[in-house]
């Protein structure tokens, strides 16, 4: 079955050439790689590493950084690499987020110019993966309470703590960590061989099962004091690194939604009750235009968001406005197409219910559908609601 | 050492073509790519690059749309990219006489195609070429390798395999090839961003576009399908048997 990528408005004529050019490279190798293999990744629970090649040797990740070995392409063309991304898999381009807006930005932004040329170049290849230590097991939507903390030791520092929910995390020879050096949020960068440090994988998903979720450790890790982000303090750092991801997902959750349209709109074609193409009925074509709808203004939601991001016009709160109604509709979508489906639509035969389970997650990580409320509430009334200690 | 790749920009064979007043309707095609065995025709060309460090031109002849292949030809490693801009209907004569002209403007040492365009399925373009710019030309290969002076290559039949020696110049017509187009990267495209087009009309070349040979009387679709049939019950074994047999040919 051709994959024909619903764009009502044509949206996708609004890109250069380049970007265009980028999202072939990546809808043709997501067709030939990981659509054929995905269900299997799914119940193998595996992120197979064939991918992590490629996706280095396509020259994506980090997609908008720019030197140190990084593609240095537009916001916009970042955007459509995730959308064509998530269309295989939201835990193949949550491997993609992380790497590049969670692990290689902070280092790119906040990080030495020896850290960067260190780091940088074998992130932007793939060859080393990273991750990003923020939640931790009592503190999810509230880091800001985080215990995890490092401690100046004179020529190291020592850190303990615990961190939760981390994609990549045992497949990782890098972690940013964000930990409180006398009580003020710090980033750490911390190798897979350093002492006192474990990554074990949380087992037992039945979302983003594609890919690696993990724990990460420490119990008196030693870090060298060459190795903490010189440049930020506070939750500004992992806010910053978030606001990006939050951004590629206002993408990824599109490619999801068109994945999942196209899949209700090829079986409503097909499939035949009372003699009749279940697609000639009103209540399912009620159905797919409300998709088609939906898909549409969210398309109009990321490729405005994009523009902005690469005028630098953009503030928190719009990104959170994306992330929050494209991984919404998303959700939605996946569920209704799930309906069109009949029982066809638990079988992974059909890329829905994977869709489904995978954006329950997508739906809650980089700040939960509740969290990007409360972010626009401020916006709105000047009055933060996420806490009563005010 | 200078290696030649044409390439020609065909509907993809996922677009549905369909036919107006006689002709093909090029306006209702929503999706246009390279012919798949100029894509095996390019692949090793690139590798010949590789192994002879020597300079790809790749080169296309239609109208203006078809400059996007050749940014992708670019982007997978084309160090020159020549359009011979034509719109409208050539025939096989008209197109090699353009394109031919195009490559002896550049000079080239080798010429690789594929075999047939998958649009037209004329497979006149190698050997017409290799005629015009005096060639030797082989068909229907699968592999080329520069070896000790010469270009060998691999021309596969049903009844196995033959590798040849051709001598400097030569043209190639590619049937599948052993290894499938690379996919770019993003180094690749940002560099074919920059990478100009050379565009040549037929007075430039030189070429007067002579009127053509053979007249292009009309197009049509292939027929439907007839429906398929279904028999139930035992009693219709015996008409599913001669059917098969008579009809199908199958037993």
């Amino acid at each position: 079955m051709n994959y024909e990528a619903l764009d009502f408005y044509e949206v996708d004529s609004l890109l250069t050439d380049e970007e265009r050019m980028v999202r072939d490279m990546v809808r043709d190798w997501v067709d030939e790689e990981v659509i054929p293999n995905i269900e299997n990744a799914c119940r193998e629970g595996i992120f197979p590493d064939e991918w992590r090649v490629a996706l280095g040797e396509m020259g994506v990740l980090g997609a908008p950084l720019k030197g140190y070995g990084c593609p240095g392409l537009s916001y916009t063309a970042y955007g459509v690499i995730c959308r064509e991304l998530e269309r295989g898999d939201s835990g193949l381009r949550s491997f993609a987020s992380v790497q590049g807006s969670l692990a290689m930005y902070p280092i790119w932004d906040f990080g030495s110019e020896a850290q960067k040329n260190y780091y940088l170049p074998k992130m932007a290849t793939g060859e080393w993966v990273g991750c990003f230590g923020l939640t931790e097991p009592d503190y999810g939507s509230n880091p800001g309470d985080m215990i995890t903390k490092a401690v100046d030791k004179g020529d190291h520092y020592l850190l303990n703590g615990a961190k939760m929910w981390i994609t990549n995390g045992t497949i990782a020879e890098v972690a940013v960590v964000w930990a409180k050096l006398d009580g003020v949020i710090r980033g750490f960068i911390v190798e897979k061989n350093d002492p006192g440090f474990t990554a074990p994988e949380m087992k037992g998903k039945h979302s983003l099962k594609a890919s690696v979720t993990s724990e990460l450790v420490f119990q008196d890790c030693k870090i060298p004091k060459d190795r903490i982000l010189p440049d930020v303090k506070g939750l500004r750092g992992p806010f910053s690194c978030l606001n990006n991801a939050r951004y590629g997902i206002s993408w990824g959750a599109i490619g999801s939604a068109q994945a999942c349209f196209h899949s209700a709109k090829d079986y409503a074609m097909s499939r035949i009750q009372f003699d009749h193409p279940i697609a000639s009925y009103q209540l399912v074509q009620n159905k797919l235009s409300w998709m088609l709808r939906e898909i549409t203004k969210a398309q109009l939601l990321a490729y405005h968001l994009g523009e902005k991001k690469d005028n630098g016009n953009w503030i928190p709160e719009h990104v959170s406005l994306a992330k929050m109604n494209n991984v919404d509709i998303a959700l939605e979508i996946a569920r209704v197409a799930r309906d069109i489906h009949g029982a066809n639509g638990i079988l992974d035969e059909y890329p829905i219910m994977r869709h489904m389970a995978n954006l329950e997650s997508v739906k809650t990580y980089e700040g939960t559908h509740d969290i990007h409320n409360l972010i626009i509430g401020r916006h709105i009334t000047g009055i933060q609601a996420f806490t009563r200690e005010a | 050492m200078n290696i030649v790749v044409l390439l020609k920009q065909v509907p993809d064979t996922t677009a549905k073509i369909s036919v107006v007043s006689g002709r093909i309707n090029e306006d209702s095609v929503s999706k246009w790519s390279m012919s798949p065995y100029d894509e095996y025709a390019l692949e090793s060309a690139l590798q010949l690059k590789e192994s002879t460090n020597g300079s790809l031109i790749a080169i296309t002849c239609g109208p203006d749309r078809c400059a996007k292949m050749l940014t992708d030809a670019a982007a997978v490693g084309a160090d020159n990219l020549i359009h011979v801009v034509h719109e409208g209907y050539l025939d096989s004569m008209q197109i090699q006489s353009l394109l031919s002209s195009a490559i002896n403007k550049v000079g080239a040492d080798v010429v690789l195609c594929g075999k047939q365009a998958a649009d037209t399925n004329s497979g006149s373009t190698g050997p017409g070429i290799a005629e015009l710019i005096g060639a030797g030309c082989a068909t229907h290969v699968s592999e080329v390798k520069y070896e000790n002076g010469n270009f060998s290559a691999i021309r596969l039949n049903s009844s196995g395999s033959e590798k040849i020696s051709m001598s400097v110049p030569c043209v190639f017509a590619f049937d599948k090839g052993l290894s499938e187009l690379r996919r770019p990267n993003v180094r690749g495209i940002m560099m074919a961003k920059k990478k100009d087009i050379t565009k040549l009309d037929a007075g430039e070349l030189g070429v007067t576009v002579s009127e053509s040979e053979v007249k292009l009387i009309s197009h049509a679709s292939p027929p439907e399908k007839a429906p398929g049939q279904k028999f139930e019950g035992a009693s219709s074994i015996p008409t599913v048997v001669t059917k098969l047999r008579d009809e199908a040919n199958v037993i």
